[in-house]
């Protein structure tokens, strides 16, 4: 039964350290960026989220290299907090290529690809008992004034020791952003971001039978700010439920928040 | 005394002068159209490609009208090749240069 739970709650509460940090892209989405050449990116992470009864604080250290200036991998360690246990999360491994871009005066189009695998790394009792992997692609529009993206992520959730197939999710991701106030290389930046995010979950299986309390979909309109000077990020924003659809008795979430301090080395 | 001195003063300024080196040396002022500048903290790739570069200095990003400017010391030269890879590395497209001499 502990493992049934593991497999639902990892479902549910897993989804925001999903989306690896990427430069000028989305807080909770992904966008296409990817880093310069022998370029270094090193960012610290919180984010809280809360459905229900359950609540989770996830601290990560992300370091990313740049392969290509169109190819970036790079290496999550997170530390987790939840009402029961602390320890360390799943190590994830990513990697983002970019395969199109249309370069115009002040103006970026773009798209990826990228992976995400997560083997079952985490310690004991926050463990999955599983590897899962996470594919998916991202455009991306980014002039001086206004940014769009869209993305659209497939997580692939292995099989755990218990035998449960713990479904398979689906997130789809809009993003608009807004620089009100254009300004110079060396000066203070602000982007307002709004996302639409939607996730769907596969209902979880055990000997080929549906799991009642597992799958189902939520939506998220969810406010951001990314902040920069030169080669230093912040990026924060909140994860506001907007309509939901759980099979059987799930909780809905009830809010998710992240903060991200960026370094590009 | 008086008259040596006058001699000697202007003698010695000359002979320091030679010796302290002029604060900006003579070489080339590289102005460069670059498409895809869109924000000011993806454009730092581009700031680091040429501080990596000996004798480049003074490198400035103006975004709104898609331009980057580099000194660079006399007896060195960009070629159109190098500044190709360089942005491509970057992240942005290089469209073309224009120089000219600064002090």
């Amino acid at each position: 039964m502990k493992s049934t739970t593991r497999a639902l709650t990892g479902a549910a509460l897993l989804l925001s350290a999903s989306s690896p940090v990427w430069a000028h892209d989305p807080i909770f989405g992904v966008g296409p960026h990817v880093l310069f050449k022998d370029g270094m990116e090193v960012s610290l992470g919180i984010d809280n989220e809360s459905a229900g009864k359950e609540d989770e604080t996830t601290l990560s250290a992300e370091l990313t290299w740049g392969i290509t200036g169109d190819w970036a991998a790079g290496i999550e360690l997170p530390y987790r907090i939840t009402d029961g246990e602390d320890g360390a999360g799943d190590v994830a491994l990513f990697s983002k290529y970019r395969f199109w871009r249309r370069d115009s005066l002040g103006l970026q189009e773009s798209a990826a690809l990228f992976a995400k695998w997560i083997p079952d790394t985490a310690s004991e009792a926050l463990s999955k008992q599983a590897d899962d992997l996470i594919l998916g692609a991202a455009w991306g529009y980014e002039g001086r004034r206004q940014y769009r993206w869209a993305s659209l992520r497939y997580r692939i959730n292995g099989e755990n020791d218990a035998g449960i197939d713990r479904g398979d999710r689906m997130l789809v991701d809009f993003v608009l952003g807004w620089r009100p106030d254009p300004r110079g290389y060396r000066e203070p930046d602000t982007v307002w971001l709004l996302e639409l995010n939607g996730e769907y979950g596969r209902q979880a299986r055990l000997n080929g039978q549906d799991l009642a309390d597992s799958g189902g979909s939520e939506w998220f309109l969810s406010p951001g700010i990314f902040w920069t000077q030169r080669n230093f990020a912040i990026k924060a924003g909140v994860q506001i439920p907007v309509a939901d659809n759980l099979r059987g008795n799930q909780a809905a979430s009830d809010y998710r928040a992240q903060i991200d301090f960026e370094w590009h080395l | 005394m008086k008259n040596q001195i006058k001699i000697l003063f202007p003698a010695i300024l000359l002979l320091l002068g030679s010796l302290i080196p002029t604060a900006q040396a003579e070489g080339t002022r590289y102005e460069m159209r670059v498409d895809g500048l869109a924000c000011p903290f993806c454009a730092y790739g581009i700031e680091k490609k040429f501080k990596a570069i000996e004798g480049a200095s003074n490198i400035d990003v103006d975004l709104d009208k898609g331009l980057v400017t580099v000194d660079l010391a006399k007896g060195k030269q960009f070629t159109e090749d190098e500044m190709k890879t360089l942005f491509s590395d970057s992240g942005f497209t290089f469209r073309g240069m224009k120089t000219q001499a600064h002090e």
